[in-house]
């Protein structure tokens, strides 16, 4: 007993040691350390990397396991890509990574791999153009790791993972922030599940990808949550988009892409919830929106004047600025906004539910002046959140020959929102007490005014004697 | 009544002084604050602005609290437009009672016979009223922050506490406007309807002619902005929504514009159009209220 | 105590007070006297540095319009009618007031009981009467024990007990050595209060003299007010004079001070220009102070 609690002290001290071997940089070996290692090693065997700053680039040409975890760190000393795998089968795992290049034209990487069937799991990225960059290496798996970009402005990061036709491969897990894009090219069957996504320019980026599955991912404060471009048959389910509100600002955006599902996603506070442009853009296919939770975003749904068959059903449209925009002249009516009688629900819908069948008895046709005023006219949005807003609605609302034409038309709209299953885990508001204790603080102040300048003591009681 | 003269000439044979400045000035801040307590148009006022706050605070957050999600953005642009209304007509008001009121009751009269100066006359009205108004929101915000805590977590309390510091500047912009209306003013009637008619001005006349020029006048994106941020509603509409976004982007290409020219700037510039509409009013106030004539 | 040079005061294009100039020693008293419109209240707002206007005017050597605040420090005022909050309460007035000055709250509540006010602290101004409403801004205008009080017509919404009383009051600060400066149109109280008068007319000082020069008698005078239709009221007053009348037009009628003996005689010397006289009201007897003569 005592023996082994020796045992684990002196490991523990051994473990400071490296650390602060580590981090004050004492003794840094280069990579071709790690590189002999790799040449002695049957194919197959997992190397346990001892801990250690290696520097240099390391190249993997056998398929091994490379294993981090007592604390290797790889540094590219701001040269290249830091480690990359040319041989098929090649296990990355729970290393540290840090400082490739930046010079955009060799797309320098933390991880580059150009052969099937890798995985990468569990590794932390930083400071590196490109994150995790794979090229024609199909089956992959990159897994719970942790990726943040350099500190440049975002036209000059480079992808925080980039898929370059490697069809079949799952990305799951993953953490990035301050990157370009999460980006996947001419990949197919991928699995997209869980990654988030921030401070990023594009946070999931499909760019002719098909037949993917997009799953309970995490994208905030990107440029733009999710985007879509010519690519079809994708799935998306359970993602949260929030806050995403750059230059383009969609949660998610679609460009000509065909029998796209988008089912039980929450697109919350985006300058745009869901942009389409052109999509479906084949004849015979549709694009379909169920069930989606489209709040507080400045504009819920913006779309192209040529948009057309697409379903919009029970999804709740819930306090956006103006909740259905077409780019351009034109109305959205070529598409649907109910199914089978069910449309979604609108919180500004003005009409009423008599029967109470849950759906409402008038249609809903959004008609606001000032959103159409914005459409031909885009420098008055200085002017919305003003009193001047109200009362170009309250005008238009009064003078019915001045109302535009409503963008679109849901011919049953929801009386009540509906339920959305949401699986992703949200926020809990721990911060309560927080404004709890702001509320306290200002109502104190206001009593504290009160006490301190209101109160006055008044005259004494004066003496029997000067009464008379 | 036999006593009155002796006892005072033995007691105190020396000629009184004149009260110093501050003093004379906190005296009738005080005045002022205990008097707008209890009148019935602070209460109201209040009251209303408690009343529509909560009300806009739980109406922005009904509909998705299951979802856990904290809409402080959406209860703040709620609160914006109620604020804008609101707060500006309340200070408005109130400033152009003040002076006016008092000059119609006689009072004002009697205030200036005695050892003050008319400079500590109005700024102890002004800073009572001030402090009252600021009172009056701090009422109303907490309460609304209140409600926050309770139906959402606290996301957002830096940028709510940074509203509450614009809305008192907004009302002590507008006290200062409504003071110089008071004092121009020989009538409460007429300080009154002056000083809705600033509201108006300022609320709605403006924006909707800043609309109508730059859409008619093909006005420059910067244009737009300097005009827009000369009005301090406008100016603190955007400094409220810099605040929470740390960017303009939201208010289209004009926003844009201003963000990325002025960048960490921009607040300041706009807190500083709110401070300008504060002293410049305020002092011309004094000004002309010393060089008045008559009472 | 009051120095005034070429004050004056114009509205528009009338001259409220037009170049009015005069001295008022430490200790003395003195009245203005002159109908309603004549510029008393204006004169006395010029010297309170309240109004601003053309001349120069100093309290106690203080310039008031440079130094209004420390020139107002040295005076108590006490207008027609106490103007104030109606909804606060007395004694918070009378806080308000001792603070302002610097005063203990002690010394207020005793400058209250001075005037007889005590036990009222809690009553509102506006449920004052007159009388008490002019006692509370004596209070006030005595809180800081100043050499000089000035008045605007303090007696002239009270009644006769309140009259008396405030005209008593009056008497004992002057004995006290205050210097006093008021408005009035009784010719009573002037001639029991006031060592020197101002006569104005039309916003100027047409006499600066003493009220036994302007009520020239050995008796008893007693004042006859005459009501007369308003067209002839000037005419009136110019026969009056004419005839060796001291005459006061106030708006109120036509106030002539007489011997007690000869009461009827203004009326005889209307009679003789064809005024018709409507009504007569004898005011009551005036104590002439044999030593201010």
């Amino acid at each position: 007993m005592r023996l082994a609690g020796f045992g684990i002290l002196v490991s523990l001290v051994a473990t400071a040691v490296v650390r602060a071997d580590d981090r004050t940089g004492v003794a840094p070996r280069p990579v071709s350390v790690v590189t002999e290692m790799i040449e002695h090693a049957e194919t197959g065997d997992e190397i346990h990397v001892p801990a250690g700053v290696y520097e240099g680039n390391l190249v993997i040409r056998k398929s091994v396991v490379l294993d981090g975890s007592e604390g290797a760190v790889f540094d590219g000393l701001g040269k290249g890509t830091v480690i990359e795998v040319l041989a098929e089968g090649v296990t990355i795992r729970a290393c540290a990574i840090r400082a490739s290049g930046d010079d955009v034209t060799g797309e320098p990487a933390g991880i580059r791999v150009v052969a099937a069937d890798a995985t990468i799991e569990s590794n932390t990225i930083e400071d590196t153009l490109f994150g995790i960059d794979l090229k024609q290496a199909p089956d992959a798996v990159i897994r719970g790791n942790t990726i943040a970009g350099k500190d440049l402005d975002p036209g000059r990061r480079g992808d925080g993972i980039r898929l370059w036709w490697s069809h079949g491969s799952t990305v799951e897990c993953n953490t990035v922030r301050a990157s370009r894009d999460m980006v996947f090219w001419y990949s197919e069957n991928l699995r997209i599940v869980r990654n988030t996504v921030s401070d990023s320019r594009y946070g999931l980026h499909f760019m002719y990808s098909h037949d993917t599955v997009l799953e309970e991912n995490d994208l905030r404060a990107n440029s733009v949550g999710i985007y879509l471009m010519y690519s079809n048959r994708i799935t998306l389910k359970g993602n949260r988009l929030t806050n995403n509100r750059g230059a383009s600002g969609y949660g998610i955006g679609l460009k000509d892409c065909d029998d796209i599902a988008i089912t039980g996603n929450a697109l919350l506070a985006n300058r745009v919830g869901v942009y389409i442009d052109n999509s479906p853009s084949s004849v015979d296919s549709t694009g379909l929106f169920e069930s989606n939770m489209i709040a507080f975003n400045e504009i819920g749904l913006l779309a192209t004047p040529n948009t057309h068959d697409n379903v919009f059903t029970r999804n709740a449209f819930v306090e956006n600025e103006d909740p259905a925009a077409t780019h351009g002249r034109g109305r959205l009516v070529s598409n649907t906004f109910a199914r089978e009688g069910v449309g979604n629900y609108w919180s500004d819908y003005a009409g009423f539910d008599l029967d109470g069948d849950g759906v409402g008895d008038v249609v809903y046709e959004p008609k606001s002046l000032f959103g159409a005023m914005l459409a031909n006219e885009p420098n008055l949005r200085l002017f919305v959140h003003s009193p001047a807003q109200q009362a170009i609605e309250f005008t238009a609302r009064a003078l019915p020959e001045l109302r535009p034409e409503s963008t679109l038309i849901d011919p049953s709209p929801l009386a009540e929102p509906p339920t959305i299953e949401l699986t992703l885990a949200h926020g809990s508001g721990s911060g309560g007490w927080r404004m709890a204790l702001l509320a306290t603080g200002l109502l104190s102040t206001a009593i504290g005014c009160v006490v301190v300048v209101g109160v006055e003591r008044g005259l004494p009681e004066p003496k029997t004697g000067e009464r008379a | 009544m036999s006593a009155i003269t002796s006892s005072r000439a033995d007691t105190i044979p020396s000629a009184p002084a004149a009260p110093p400045l501050v003093r004379g000035i906190t005296r009738f801040a005080r005045r002022e604050f205990r008097d707008a307590l209890a009148s019935k148009w602070f209460l109201l006022y209040t009251l209303a602005f408690t009343v529509l706050a909560v009300g806009v605070s739980v109406l922005s957050l009904s509909g998705v609290g299951s979802h856990g999600f904290a809409g402080f953005g959406r209860t703040a642009a709620g609160l914006l437009n109620l604020i804008m209304l609101v707060v500006p007509l309340m200070a408005l008001t109130a400033g152009a009672g003040s002076i006016a009121g008092e000059r119609e009751r006689g009072t004002l009269l009697y205030l200036l016979a005695q050892p003050v100066s008319r400079t500590q006359v109005l700024l102890g009205k002004y800073l009572g009223l001030a402090a009252a108004l600021v009172c009056s929101l701090c009422v109303g915000f907490g309460v609304s922050a209140g409600v926050l805590a309770w139906r959402t977590g606290g996301v957002g309390i830096g940028a709510y506490a940074m509203l509450v510091g614009f809305t008192a500047m907004l009302a002590l912009a507008m006290l200062s406007l409504g003071m110089l209306i008071s004092v121009i003013s020989r009538r409460t009637t007429v300080a009154t309807g002056l000083a809705l008619f600033a509201w108006l001005a300022l609320v709605f006349v403006s924006d909707l002619g800043l609309m109508a020029s730059s859409v008619l006048l093909k006005l420059r994106v910067q244009e737009i902005f300097g005009l827009a941020a000369a009005n301090p509603l406008q100016s603190f509409k955007m400094a409220v929504i810099v605040n929470m976004n740390a960017s303009l982007d939201v208010l289209g290409p004009v926003g844009a514009y201003a963000s990325n020219t002025l960048g960490a700037g921009l607040p300041w510039v706009l807190a500083s159009s709110l401070v300008a509409w504060t002293l410049v009013p305020l002092a011309l106030a004094v000004v002309l209220f010393a060089r008045r004539g008559s009472v | 105590m009051i120095h005034a040079a070429g004050v004056t005061k114009r509205f528009g294009r009338v001259s409220a007070v037009s170049d009015v100039s005069f001295g008022l020693d430490p200790g003395a008293s003195m009245a203005l006297w002159g109908s309603n419109g004549a510029g008393k209240t204006t004169l006395i707002r010029c010297l309170l540095g309240v109004m601003r206007c053309k001349g120069r005017a100093s309290i106690g050597g203080v310039d008031v319009r440079r130094r209004g605040r420390h020139a107002r420090a040295l005076v108590g005022y006490v207008p027609q009618e106490l103007a104030f909050h109606d909804d606060a309460r007395l004694g918070s007035a009378m806080t308000f007031f001792a603070k302002l000055r610097g005063i203990s709250r002690d010394r207020a509540a005793e400058s209250l009981g001075l005037v007889g006010l005590s036990g009222h602290e809690r009553k509102r101004v506006r449920d004052l009467s007159g009388g008490m409403k002019q006692r509370l801004a004596l209070a006030v205008a005595l809180l800081s024990d100043p050499p000089l009080i000035i008045l605007d017509e303090p007696t002239s919404n009270l009644d006769a007990a309140g009259r008396g009383e405030v005209v008593e009051t009056l008497r004992r600060l002057r004995e006290g050595g205050k210097t006093l400066l008021f408005a009035s149109h009784r010719p009573d109280e002037v001639i029991s209060l006031a060592g020197r008068v101002l006569v104005m007319e039309r916003g100027r000082i047409v006499r600066n003299t003493t009220p036994a020069e302007l009520w020239p008698t050995e008796k008893p005078v007693q004042v006859v007010r005459l009501y007369l239709e308003m067209a002839s009221e000037a005419d009136a007053a110019d026969a009056l004079r004419d005839a060796g009348h001291a005459v006061h037009l106030n708006g109120h009628g036509l106030c002539v001070a007489v011997p007690r003996d000869r009461k009827a005689e203004p009326i005889g010397v209307l009679a003789r220009q064809n005024i018709e006289v409507r009504d007569i009201e004898v005011l009551e007897d005036v104590q002439i102070p044999g030593g201010d003569r």
